[in-house]
């Protein structure tokens, strides 16, 4: 049985850097409650464990390889324009501590 | 004047010298501005009119000079404003075009607008944009929806203001909106067009896809947009492109459809179902071979989700970088680079997209990962074996887009698992199977409704567009309902 | 009680390919910040990685090094976690199917004995961006965000300081002779963490494990180790517990010092990177990667051995990869005389790149011209002060030696005929000398080449002056 009450997916929301108000919360743990029993009725299905988890669409492989030359890149200016606070020709944060 | 028209009507008057493309986008722009269906994320008037304004020799044998095209608004555009209609982008200016947008510059298409979605592509209603609801053009009282998540793209299409547009479908994000507004929807194979600048939502289920008002049209499309991209996306196949217009021949003798049972019990419209039989017997008509065949409800009701799991998990980590410090809000007064990141996704996000991200995120911790996220991955394995198995005896699979015409926009119709029958909940979430399987799959208008357009898929074999595009056709020749649009008087 | 330590260390490896390890992106230290970076690597949103032909082999040729199992398909995964320096919010790594897996490197110990230090995996992976701490913020430098990585983890099969620094130097050998790395552990280009936790002696299970991180020296390492293994020893004497907690090394107290406690592991939630495809790589490409990797330096040290190198000497060379290079393209041209160039190298070559602070590759003494000076010396055309003479001249401009000796007059004669003259003059100058040589006074003869040596300058050549002196003496 899988553990999802309002610790554990508050928690789960503020790894992911975010908060949220506890309405919605709220519509989450609903959503939770029913996701996860979706998830354990399928395990009547026939084969579920004995097949392999599926990555890719289909079975795909290459063999490319990218050669390792180096090429022109961004000019400064295009790497710094959509960050809001620049210093030095680099990007300024807060004091990053440990 | 210029507006309802097709990639190949447009072709032949601006070779004729009959218009011009600063003509054809000074139209649609007019057009643009005066939409009803809030549609539009950004207008690229200055861009458009400079560009037309620079294609004066038409190209005889490019069918793509100088015809406008708009754009959903997750696909870069250099130096052009790209939101995903999500906060956390409302001012991000890309660097760079998406490998299809630069395709589509090189062949002289007018990009003349962004459009609308839901908010990083993560919805199916066209009403979680960080600018609100997209209302469908057919429907003036803005009741039903035109569904999502490339709402926008699917609206200006409609109506008529381009002859083509750009969307992602990443569960049906394309082919669902094709369906309420009357279009052509496209999503070829996996990997058969890069993604190279398309904003991911779930890579291993992303396609870029695209809507026409007709399937000629749309085999145009995919033989431009086609092919390889080994600097910038691996997972895009190596195979030649083929000539998919000029394969058209529209005859299916002989060919094998399949449609499926189980799916077809969730039809609630009765018109629908009529459609459908009225289909199979075109097709038979044709000479085609269309038979019943049947896959396991629990099967088929495991799609939505598994593929909430898949999906919510893998965007959950590709919206990582969306934290505020290379792009993005900074909000408020941060005293620590925590709170950069969460100030600005606790306020960039929508609700909607935050709670897909929790569930996501939770189906991927090692506690849950194998009760979840991974048995999702297994679901989807025995999904896939199962229409493969299908399909190695058929051709395609017919099936309807959805079990009504129209659906009402709700306010909270995306909270997940909104109470529904389980004959429901398989045919509106079975156009997932070909992002499951990376399957060609077109969905094309059969029929029209109280003012209401819908449409019916096919899902193919991988890489076998060809068939794809020539079954599509031959239907379409027989409904005669080629170049729908709110343009032009819809006929029921 | 006694202890015995239990030690893993994880090594990452920056490599110095041409190119990032999933964008094309030049990889290079030291530039101005910012002007390095492709959209992938600042995590702009549509971006792919593409992998590294070049940094794939690199993790070949070092798994093969390392005896280990080589993976034929190449499979990543997503480390997921945020962090300031990480632009996309994850890293692509190889968490299920590492390249390399089991393998193992001998080290040998001060005492003598060999140890094999046993290595659980080695996966490639990419660097995160660059950060500037100032005093009341951080600057963000994304140069080094995406340079590839190769990360070794050895299973905890290191029982001593010292067996940590040789395995640490191991691996820094053989990353630098496979031209992977530069290996430097003071620049960043090699990092290690050290795991280390004490146990009873006889018990198989694991104490508390301490991390230790900011070693910048192989040395350190050691000195790291010693120290963490005696505060350990230390506290459960004394009944308390060690703390599960991470410590840095302290160079100037020599100590490991606190820098936070464990908090709950986090959960990187795995999953494979959907946007590379799983990669085939052919029986032939892992062969070929194998086969024209560059000479490892125990290789290099069985060869050196074979041409006449004391172990100790071989190792010496080995210090430096330039410098055995530069050994190497000398030992094409004459292995026999492996000795003459160790000399040259280990002296006056390596007192000249010492004193103007340059590596080998820019010496201007071509190995060619190195070899026509040691035979000039061995033919006695040049003394051998003569030929430190024009060793320097040579280190000016890349002149053959004779040619330098010839400019400078500095060549010795050895020409008998020529020498016979001068010492049959001298004699007649200074018959006191054949008197004395006749009365047995051996250091006429001395007195008599000293003359001549004197006469020319020191230009004829010693030994055959004295034997002539000799002879003529005999005659008289």
């Amino acid at each position: 049985m899988l553990k999802y009450d309002l610790e554990t997916i508050k928690k789960c929301a503020n790894n992911l850097m975010f908060d949220m108000t506890d309405e919605q919360y709220e519509v989450l743990l609903g959503e939770f409650k029913t996701i996860i029993k979706e998830m354990e009725l399928l395990d009547e299905i026939e084969g579920v464990n004995d097949i392999s988890p599926m990555t890719f669409p289909f079975d795909v492989t290459t063999s490319y390889l990218r050669e390792d030359e180096a090429l022109t890149c961004l000019d400064k200016e295009e790497v710094l324009k959509n960050a809001k606070e620049v210093l030095d020709g680099q990007i300024k944060l807060p004091k990053v501590v440990g | 004047m210029y507006l309802g028209k097709t990639i190949e009507e447009l072709h032949e008057l601006l070779v004729s010298k009959k218009v011009t493309p600063l003509e054809l986008t000074k139209e649609a722009i007019e057009a643009l501005k005066k939409d009803q269906t809030n549609a539009l994320e950004t207008l690229c008037e200055k861009e458009a009119i400079e560009f037309a304004s620079s294609l004066i020799e038409p190209e005889v044998d490019n069918p793509f000079w100088g015809i406008p095209y708009a754009c959903k608004d997750n696909f870069s555009t250099k130096g052009i404003l790209t939101t995903a209609s999500s906060n956390i982008l409302k001012d991000y200016v890309p660097v760079f075009d998406a490998t299809v947008v630069e395709k589509l510059k090189a062949a002289k298409a007018v990009l003349i607008c962004k459009t609308t979605l839901d908010e990083l592509a993560m919805g199916g209603t066209g009403t979680s944009g960080h600018k609100g609801i997209t209302y469908n053009p057919y429907d003036p009282s803005k009741t039903y929806k035109i569904g999502g998540s490339s709402c926008g793209s699917a609206s200006v299409c409609a109506q008529g203001i381009v002859p083509f547009s750009l969307g992602s479908d990443t569960g049906d994000s394309v082919r669902k909106p094709a369906s309420y507004a009357g279009l052509v929807g496209v999503k070829p194979t996996w990997g058969r067009i890069s993604r190279f600048g398309l904003f991911p939502f779930a890579p291993s289920l992303d396609h870029v896809g695209y809507f026409t008002r007709s399937v000629k049209d749309s085999a145009l499309v995919l033989s431009l947009l086609a092919g390889e991209d080994l600097t910038h996306d691996a997972t895009c196949s190596t195979k030649p492109v083929e000539d998919y217009y000029s394969l058209i021949n529209g005859d299916i003798k002989g060919k094998k459809i399949a449609y499926i049972k189980e799916i077809n019990e969730g039809i609630k419209d009765q018109c629908i179902k009529d459609k459908f039989n009225e289909c199979i017997d075109i097709l038979r008509e044709k000479g085609a071979e269309v038979n019943e065949v049947s896959i396991d409800k629990k099967i088929l009701s495991a799609i939505y989700p598994s593929y909430m799991v898949i999906s919510c998990a893998e965007a959950t980590s590709n919206n990582a970088n969306l934290d505020g410090i290379k792009f993005g809000p900074r909000v408020g007064e941060v005293s620590t680079y925590q709170e950069v990141m969460i100030n600005a996704r606790t306020k960039g996000f929508g609700e909607l997209i935050k709670r897909r991200f929790v569930i996501g995120s939770y189906s991927l911790l090692s506690a849950n990962k194998e009760e979840l996220f991974i048995k999702a991955q297994r679901i989807r394995h025995l999904i896939v074996d199962k229409v493969n198995e299908v399909l190695k005896n058929y051709d395609a699979i017919l099936a309807p887009c959805s079990g009504k015409v129209k659906s009402p926009i709700v306010n909270n119709s995306d909270n997940i698992f909104s109470d529904i029958d389980v004959d429901s909940m398989i045919i509106e979430n079975h156009l997932g199977i070909g992002n499951f399987a990376g399957l060609p799959s077109i969905s094309i208008p059969v029929g029209i409704d109280q003012g209401m357009p819908f449409d019916f898929n096919l899902t193919c074999k991988a890489f076998d567009e060809v068939n794809m595009f020539n079954l599509a056709y031959s239907l379409e020749k027989e409904l005669n309902l080629v170049n729908l649009s709110t343009v032009k008087k819809v006929n029921e | 009680m006694n202890f015995e330590a239990v030690i893993g260390i994880e090594i990452h490896v920056e490599m110095k390919t041409k190119s990032k390890m999933f964008s094309s992106s030049p990889v290079a230290f030291a530039k101005e910040a910012n002007t390095l970076v492709s959209p992938l690597d600042i995590a702009f949103p549509g971006t792919m990685p593409i992998v590294n032909k070049q940094a794939v082999i690199n993790a070949i040729r070092v798994s093969n090094a390392l005896h280990m199992e080589i993976d034929n398909e190449l499979h990543f995964d997503r480390k997921n976690y945020f962090y300031s320096d990480l632009p996309k919010g994850f890293q692509i790594t190889q968490d299920q199917r590492p390249i390399g897996k089991n393998g193992y490197v001998d080290v040998k110990l001060s005492n003598g004995t060999v140890k094999r230090i046993e290595i659980e995996r080695l996966h490639m992976e990419e660097d995160t961006c660059k950060q500037l701490h100032m005093a009341d913020y951080t600057l963000l430098d994304y140069n080094r965000a995406g340079t590839p990585l190769i990360e070794i983890v050895s299973r905890p099969s290191i029982r001593s300081g010292e067996e940590a620094m040789k395995y640490v130097e191991a691996i820094k050998s053989i990353v630098v002779f496979t031209d992977v790395s530069d290996g430097k552990m003071e620049e960043g280009s090699l990092r290690c963490d050290v795991n280390v936790s004490i146990r009873p002696y006889g018990s198989d299970k694991f104490g508390t494990k301490v991390e230790v991180k900011n070693l910048n020296s192989t040395a350190n390492v050691q000195r790291a180790i010693d120290f963490e293994v005696k505060r350990q020893t230390k506290l459960l004497l004394s009944g308390v517990k060690v703390e599960q907690e991470t410590r840095r090394f302290d160079e100037m107290k020599r100590e490991t010092v606190l820098m936070r406690k464990k908090t709950d592991a986090i959960d990187y939630k795995y999953f494979e990177e959907p946007n590379i495809v799983p990669i085939k790589l052919s029986d032939d490409f892992i062969q070929n990667a194998i086969s024209t990797c560059p000479e490892l330096a125990s290789q290099k040290l069985e060869r050196y051995i074979k041409v006449g190198l004391t172990e100790e000497e071989a190792n010496q060379m080995l210090q430096n990869r330039l410098m055995a290079s530069y050994f190497d393209e000398c030992l094409k041209i004459n292995p026999k005389r492996a000795k003459a160039y160790w000399n040259w190298l280990n002296g006056d070559i390596l007192a000249y790149l010492n004193k103007n602070e340059i590596e080998i590759t820019s010496l201007k003494v071509t190995p060619d011209n190195l070899d026509s000076l040691i035979d000039m010396i061995e033919k006695s055309t040049l003394s051998f002060n003569q030929a430190r003479n024009v060793f320097e001249k040579m280190t000016i401009d890349n002149k053959s030696a004779s040619l330098i000796a010839d400019e400078s007059g500095l060549k010795q004669n050895s020409n008998e005929d020529e020498i016979r003259k001068i010492v049959l003059q001298t004699i007649e100058e200074f018959p006191q000398s054949v008197v004395d040589y006749k009365a047995g006074k051996d250091r006429a003869v001395g007195f008599l080449v000293g003359q001549i040596m004197k006469k020319t300058k020191g230009k004829v050549n010693p030994q055959i002056t004295s034997k002539l002196v000799v002879e003529i003496l005999k005659t008289k």
